[in-house]
């Protein structure tokens, strides 16, 4: 079974981008997939574009976790592109082929839009390549802090979230352990309809249920036994702390979308 | 000492539910596509952890363990695609919600089995209204396509409500048999957190 979500996918690294904070960082990328919308000159897309490419090559990132991030989405931005080209009849006749008639709008409109998608892949997989989870958990639970004014669970969320994303792993070799001791007892997984898979799960879920329902009454006796009392006066093992390269990366930021805003047509 | 136990019965049921969507992300992830659907439409058995979190506590707990599942999912995935998550989340809701609601009323595997199909119906119907009008223009818009009237008719008969009826009808199969076992472990954990 696969144990690189344990991480995710994080490739280790000291680069500026991974130092960011992990708030800068989704605030900026949060704002990032909103204002990409907005673009609509060639100039408004290249700010936009050199923006994402720069923080691309600082992350030191090795280009082929940014391209594995992309496999999933190449096919679409590729059959986005050719719908366009096909459909969209603006502009002036570019190029004519027996029946075919490709226009100058939809080629450029064809671009645009997988440009657009291509810049939004980028910059989201750039967050979870230089952020473990578990730093964007603590950067969501320290944002969503106003929110316990409003009695929201903020702490136990974010603590639901830490104690889920420790236990995948563990819980993953639990279910491989358990299937393939079924399997030796001739439960077969792989094979035959539909209807007799999913009756052979029943006896991978039942074992599964019952070992994760002991594992929290002993984490919970831990935990209370180490003095866990909520969210409440509790300190931090990772103290979230904006440097002068995140005020930095602000002000950068603030320049992209004034000149994106400038740039654009309306 | 009440008041101790309480509170750790509290910190017990965050717990319970955490690894519940654990488990439901490692279910999720041993998905396996319908030979004649599009492949972006697979089943998988994620909603059965939080269907027994439903069943020992509250539909809300359901409601949470499906919540963590999909943000798990989203940020081990690579945080792309937002709307499949959404989407994944929805329908995760509208099953479960009605089979825990219907068990809390009547108790017994005939409200798991009624609750079933009328989650299965609620689930198919309630996809199928959510893709024509929210989930496929949004993906239209994303994208820049045109979703004429024609693709979105088509991808939901086609897709969208066969996929759901048969997804509810192959989780239900296991889930029938699995609660007929697990029953009075169930009803004892029940008493346990009560208490």
């Amino acid at each position: 079974m696969n144990n690189s979500l344990i991480i995710g996918q994080y490739v280790p690294g000291n680069s500026i981008v991974h130092r960011l904070d992990p708030r800068t960082k989704i605030t900026i990328i949060f704002f990032f997939v909103f204002i990409v919308f907005f673009a609509n000159t060639l100039i408004s897309y290249g700010i936009l574009t050199i923006f994402a490419l720069t923080s691309m090559i600082t992350s030191r990132v090795p280009i082929r976790f940014i391209l594995k991030g992309l496999t999933p989405v190449w096919f679409l931005i590729v059959f986005t592109f050719i719908l366009h080209l096909f459909v969209t009849k603006e502009g002036t006749l570019i190029f004519h082929l027996s029946i075919f008639k490709f226009y100058s709008g939809g080629v450029i409109q064809g671009l645009a839009i997988s440009v657009r998608f291509f810049l939004l892949i980028l910059v989201t997989s750039l967050l979870t390549l230089t952020t473990t989870p578990i730093e964007i958990t603590d950067a969501i639970e320290d944002m969503l802090h106003p929110l316990n004014k409003i009695k929201f669970p903020v702490h136990e969320l974010a603590l639901m979230m830490s104690i889920s994303l420790r236990f995948i792993p563990t819980l993953m070799q639990e279910t491989d352990k358990i299937s393939k001791a079924q399997a030796s007892r001739g439960v077969d997984f792989r094979t035959g309809p539909i209807k007799d898979r999913a009756k052979a799960v029943v006896p991978l879920l039942v074992p599964l249920f019952v070992s994760a329902f002991k594992r929290a009454e002993e984490l919970a006796m831990a935990m209370e036994a180490r003095g866990y009392h909520g969210g409440e006066g509790r300190t931090k093992l990772r103290e979230l702390k904006i440097g002068k390269h995140d005020i930095l990366i602000y002000i950068l930021f603030a320049f992209v979308i004034a000149i994106l805003f400038y740039t654009r047509s309306y | 000492m009440q008041s101790t136990n309480r509170h750790s019965s509290k910190l017990l049921k965050l717990i319970i539910l955490s690894l519940m969507g654990t488990i439901s992300l490692v279910l999720f992830f041993l998905n396996f596509p319908l030979p004649f659907l599009p492949p972006y439409l697979k089943i998988d058995f994620s909603d059965v952890p939080a269907m027994m979190a439903a069943l020992i506590f509250s539909p809300m707990a359901g409601v949470i363990v499906i919540g963590i599942k999909n943000v798990l999912y989203w940020l081990v995935s690579g945080a792309g695609d937002p709307i499949g998550v959404l989407a994944n989340f929805v329908a995760g809701l509208m099953f479960v919600v009605p089979v825990s609601i219907l068990y809390h009323k009547f108790k017994g595997v005939k409200s798991i089995i009624t609750g079933l199909i009328t989650g299965t119906v609620i689930m198919a119907l309630g996809m199928s209204v959510l893709n024509y009008f929210f989930i496929l223009p949004a993906y239209g818009w994303f994208m820049g396509w045109e979703m004429t009237e024609q693709v979105k008719w088509t991808s939901v008969l086609v897709g969208i409500l066969p996929f759901n009826f048969i997804k509810g009808i192959v989780v239900s199969l296991l889930f029938v048999p699995l609660f007929m076992k697990m029953r009075s472990w169930i009803e004892q954990k029940q008493a346990k957190v009560a208490a």
